[in-house]
């Protein structure tokens, strides 16, 4: 049943962080201001790649108004962040090797005069050429941007033979895919509001997507413990994955705590783009062979990614794209081999898909062509190779076994856009009206990771009390960027335990509160909040019991939790002790607390994933040969993800995932020129509008898990972003017969004169 | 790099209308409204996020009509009545924020100020406008996390909403 306001009834709510968003009543932590306060500005490199001679502060310390000017010297403890490897300076000592490299940072009275006093740094460049595509930084004799060299990350993985794998297929399909540099394009830039406290603490009020991890690693830079710094983290105003890394915090806290006052710092949009992280470009080549059945005899893939100058998760995005390659299918025999390279072009990082959107981009392009070569039907083709029940994942490792592929693959073609596609003849035969506007069907399969995967620390939990004044209080380590996570949660709170949305409060997004529940990526929040609850529901509600029984003097058998408070369990359900009571007449705090491990796989394989999400997209497009572009008039997406959390939030994340996916197919990419971005802003970066976004669109939840699944909901949050990019190139060829292989589609490839243009030039 | 130092210079004396109250303040008069809001006022709810005129989050109306704060200046507010969404619905909700809430037209809600900014202004031009109409009247308006189809329900409720009142 298609997923809306009027099928989800009641449990379709008003956010309770809604009425703050559309009266623009909602402080999001770069609104915030303080008296006294200063702003803050960052030096970037003027160069991709320079060694540095030498930095002269002295003009821009002596300006009148200018608090501080802080350079490498004056980073106390470690001059480097990243999640995984810390090999990104906070301020560049030596060598800068990326436009958004940060050479020094100021505070001062007026967001002018901090403007002022950077143009006064005199810093000293040897500009040195820029290394600005992986290949060639690959070469011989390629300048080190590191000592390590260049590779920043190998990864593959072989079954089979694959030599041996080709010989004797019928057809083989050789092509290789280059995907964009696309931006995260959060509506909200980076920023925040750093405040030193005055017993000595430093409160940072600034996005991200796990504050505890900020504060671990603002601890490693300001050399200071990490109890002494508070991350305030939320609301955000959109993130996909792109503030998950540190991006101004480090300069923030170092002015704030340098001159003793609060210091506010928030990016304009070209300093956003130029030191923000993109999703990473990669080119795919695959050779991939089948029988004369149409079975899949051999797959060899090799992937390269352009991860720009430091690592942040570029590893672990090149291991999902490694996994993700292979992802629903059987294979006979199976090459893959990545590499993630480091070059002086902008950062490239975690982006909602995670690697996921390149590797299905291409994979579901090769399925497309060999069922067109085999003349087999696409969905007959990727029906006859997807995975089986009880087949292990695409590494042969164990997974939480569902029957995801088989549903969304049978919905798919129960769908009336997807039945249409019968009507649709092959490739450009049909005659059209008016002729130059062609329409095409195509579709998309997706098998998507949750979680970090093995051998990545990977911890979750909560915490429920009862507060001093009576409120329940859900504590998590989970952050708001957009995605609905607080009203999930309240519908989690009230459907598994009865309470009234008045009874509780929900805190997340500040290190001093909550508990370590691990980051809020990969698609694993819901899940995990989920599991947290199922964890702690029996023993909170019991804790929350004894202390009633004791006040009430009755036997806990005879109560029960609801709305309002402690109630008699049968008959009317009478209140008899409101939660405010209960908390006032409790001598000890009662709390219950949950910390455990997203499940991984049993498998020596990292990055190899246990809970997978999948989805099947269908799209119609319409190419107009004239101009060459594309226009997507209606979608179907199937998800099997378990159950529904929250309808609002599930269907606006498969509507908002697949409009990334649409630019990503379409317009979307960070032209680099020799380093340097050509693309700076909203003008020349062209993400989606309503005009792009006006065709049909309909969700198929797939809710049904086996049984005894202990795994719950799957997450949402990445998968839409996935298929329809693929399903766009797919319903493309349908369309005018052109193959698609590099994003985003060029309309100059589908240009067509038509015989009515061809036949007025020629008579001219 | 120096920014062309807009907020430098002479202050003049500003006179004009902000959510239905007369305001005179001293200000440079090519200081952009966005920021005078922001940094001045402390009304926040007007955003910033490209500041050349691309994405809307920064929409305000002046005089009724909807305009991106980013690109004015203070001069051109001169003798204008000048609504921000603080000064849409009072302490209440405006019928089409209502919408907004009712059929979850919004995510992170950065874009959202701006975009009920946009949506009010057409209905105050056009009670029943058709998919093309509102589509243009919204394509400047840029939203990240809804894909639109959100914002597309909510606009078409609160059209029918008022069709019934
Ligand atoms: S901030 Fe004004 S249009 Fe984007
Ligand atoms: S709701 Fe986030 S940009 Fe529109």
């Amino acid at each position: 049943m298609a997923l809306n306001r009027e099928t989800s009834g009641g449990r379709w709510r008003i956010r309770p962080d809604g009425p703050a968003k559309v009266t623009g009543a909602l402080t999001y932590l770069t609104d915030m201001s303080m008296s006294g306060m200063l702003h803050g500005r960052v030096l970037r490199s003027s160069h991709p790649y320079a060694r540095i001679k030498s930095i002269d502060t002295s003009e821009a310390e002596a300006l009148e108004g200018v608090h501080a000017v802080l350079t490498w010297r004056d980073v106390p403890g470690l001059n480097g962040y990243g999640i995984a490897v810390q090999d990104q300076p906070v301020l560049c000592r030596d060598y800068v090797r990326y436009v958004g490299d940060a050479v020094a940072t100021v505070a001062a009275d007026t967001p002018e005069l901090a403007d002022y006093a950077l143009s006064l740094i005199e810093v000293d460049y040897d500009a040195l050429a820029p290394v600005d595509d992986p290949e060639a930084a690959l070469a011989d004799g390629a300048p080190k941007l590191h000592p390590h060299g260049n590779v920043l990350h190998r990864a593959g993985y072989e079954r089979g033979n694959i030599a041996d794998g080709f010989e004797g297929c019928a057809h083989i399909v050789e092509e290789t895919y280059i995907t964009p540099r696309q931006m995260h394009a959060y509506m909200e830039t980076e920023g925040g509001l750093f405040v030193p406290e005055p017993d000595g603490r430093l409160t940072v009020y600034a996005p991200t997507q796990h504050g505890l991890m900020d504060r671990l690693q603002l601890s490693r830079i300001l050399d200071r413990p990490q109890a002494s710094i508070r991350i305030v983290s939320s609301p955000i105003g959109g993130s996909f994955g792109g503030k998950d890394e540190l991006n101004i915090q480090p300069y923030g806290a170092l002015l704030a705590l340098h001159t003793g006052r609060p210091v506010k710092i928030h990016n304009s949009r070209w300093e956003s783009v130029r030191a923000g992280l993109k999703r990473h470009p990669m080119k795919i080549r695959m050779k991939t062979g089948i029988d004369a059945d149409g079975r899949i005899m051999a797959h060899d893939v090799n992937i390269i990614a352009d991860t720009g100058p430091y690592a942040t998760l570029g590893a672990e995005v090149l291991n999902f794209a490694v996994e993700h390659v292979i992802g629903p299918y059987r294979y006979e025999h199976l090459y893959v081999s990545g590499v993630s390279v480091h070059t002086n072009n902008g950062m490239s990082g975690e982006f909602r898909g995670f690697g996921g959107n390149q590797a299905i981009f291409a994979l579901e392009g090769q399925m497309d062509r060999l069922a067109y070569k085999a003349g087999i039907d696409p969905w007959e083709f990727r029906q006859r190779n997807r995975r089986r029940a009880e087949d292990p994942g695409p590494f042969g490792h164990p997974i939480a076994q569902t029957n995801g592929a088989e549903q969304v693959w049978r919905t798919l073609a129960e769908s009336a856009l997807y039945a249409r596609r019968e009507r649709l003849a092959y490739a450009a035969s049909a005659p059209s009206s008016p002729p130059w506007i062609r329409k095409g069907i195509g579709a998309a399969f997706v098998m998507h990771g949750a979680g970090l995967g093995f051998g990545i620390p990977d911890p979750a939990g909560g915490r429920l009390r009862l507060a001093a004044d009576g409120k329940i209080e859900a504590l998590f380590g989970y952050e708001e960027f957009g995605q609905g996570l607080i009203a999930t949660l309240e519908l989690m709170l009230i459907e598994e335990f009865g309470f009234a949305p008045d009874d509780f409060r929900i805190v997340i997004g500040d290190t001093d509160r909550v508990p370590d529940s691990g980051s809020t990526t990969a698609s694993r929040a819901t899940s995990m909040m989920w599991q947290s609850l199922q964890r702690m529901r029996d023993p909170f509600r019991s804790a929350l019991l004894k202390a009633a029984a004791a006040q009430l003097d009755r036997p806990a058998e005879e109560l029960a939790i609801g709305e309002g408070g402690v109630r008699e369990k049968s008959g009317e359900k009478r209140l008899l002790l409101a939660y405010q009571n209960l908390a006032a007449g409790s001598s000890e705090e009662i709390a219950v607390e949950t910390n455990f491990i997203f499940p991984a796989s049993d498998t020596k394989r990292i990055g190899a994933h246990l809970l997978y999400t999948y989805a099947a997209v269908a799209v119609e497009a319409e190419v107009n040969t004239l101009t060459g572009r594309v226009r997507v008039t209606d979608q179907f997406h199937a998800v099997a993800a378990g159950p529904v959390m929250n309808p609002q939030g599930y269907l606006g994340q498969i509507e908002g995932g697949s409009s990334m996916a649409l630019g990503y197919a379409l317009t979307e990419e960070a032209i680099m020129d020799e380093g340097r971005y050509v693309t700076r802003n909203f003008d020349t970066y062209l993400i989606p509008t309503i005009a792009d976004s006006r065709g049909g669109f309909e969700v198929v939840p797939i809710e049904e898990l086996p049984e005894g699944d202990p795994h719950g909901p799957r997450g949402v949050g990445e998968i839409g972003s996935v298929g329809l990019a693929p399903a766009i190139a797919e319903a493309v060829f349908q369309a005018v017969g052109t193959r698609i292989s590099r994003l985003p589609i060029d309309p100059s490839e589908l240009q067509k004169p038509t015989d009515a243009l061809r036949k007025a030039v020629k008579d001219r | 790099m120096i920014e062309p130092s807009e907020n430098t210079g002479a202050k003049q004396t500003l006179q004009c209308t902000l959510n239905g109250s007369p305001v005179e303040m001293d200000v440079q008069l090519s200081k952009r409204l966005l920021h005078i809001l922001r940094d001045d006022l402390g009304l926040t709810g007007t955003k910033r996020s490209c500041e050349i005129g691309r994405c809307g989050a920064c929409m305000v109306l002046v005089d009724g009509k909807p305009v991106n704060s980013c690109l004015t200046m203070a001069y051109q507010c001169e003798g204008k009545s000048i609504t921000t969404i603080e000064g849409i619905s009072g302490d209440g909700i405006d019928p089409i924020q209502q919408a907004f809430l009712a059929e979850g037209g919004y995510q992170c809600g950065y874009c959202t100020p701006g975009m009920v900014i946009s949506v009010i202004a057409l209905l105050h031009e056009n009670a029943s406008p058709s998919e093309d109409e509102i589509s243009e009247a919204l394509s400047g308006n840029l939203c990240r996390c809804t894909g639109y189809g959100g914002i597309i329900r909510a606009v078409k409720s609160a059209i029918a909403t008022r069709k019934m009142e």
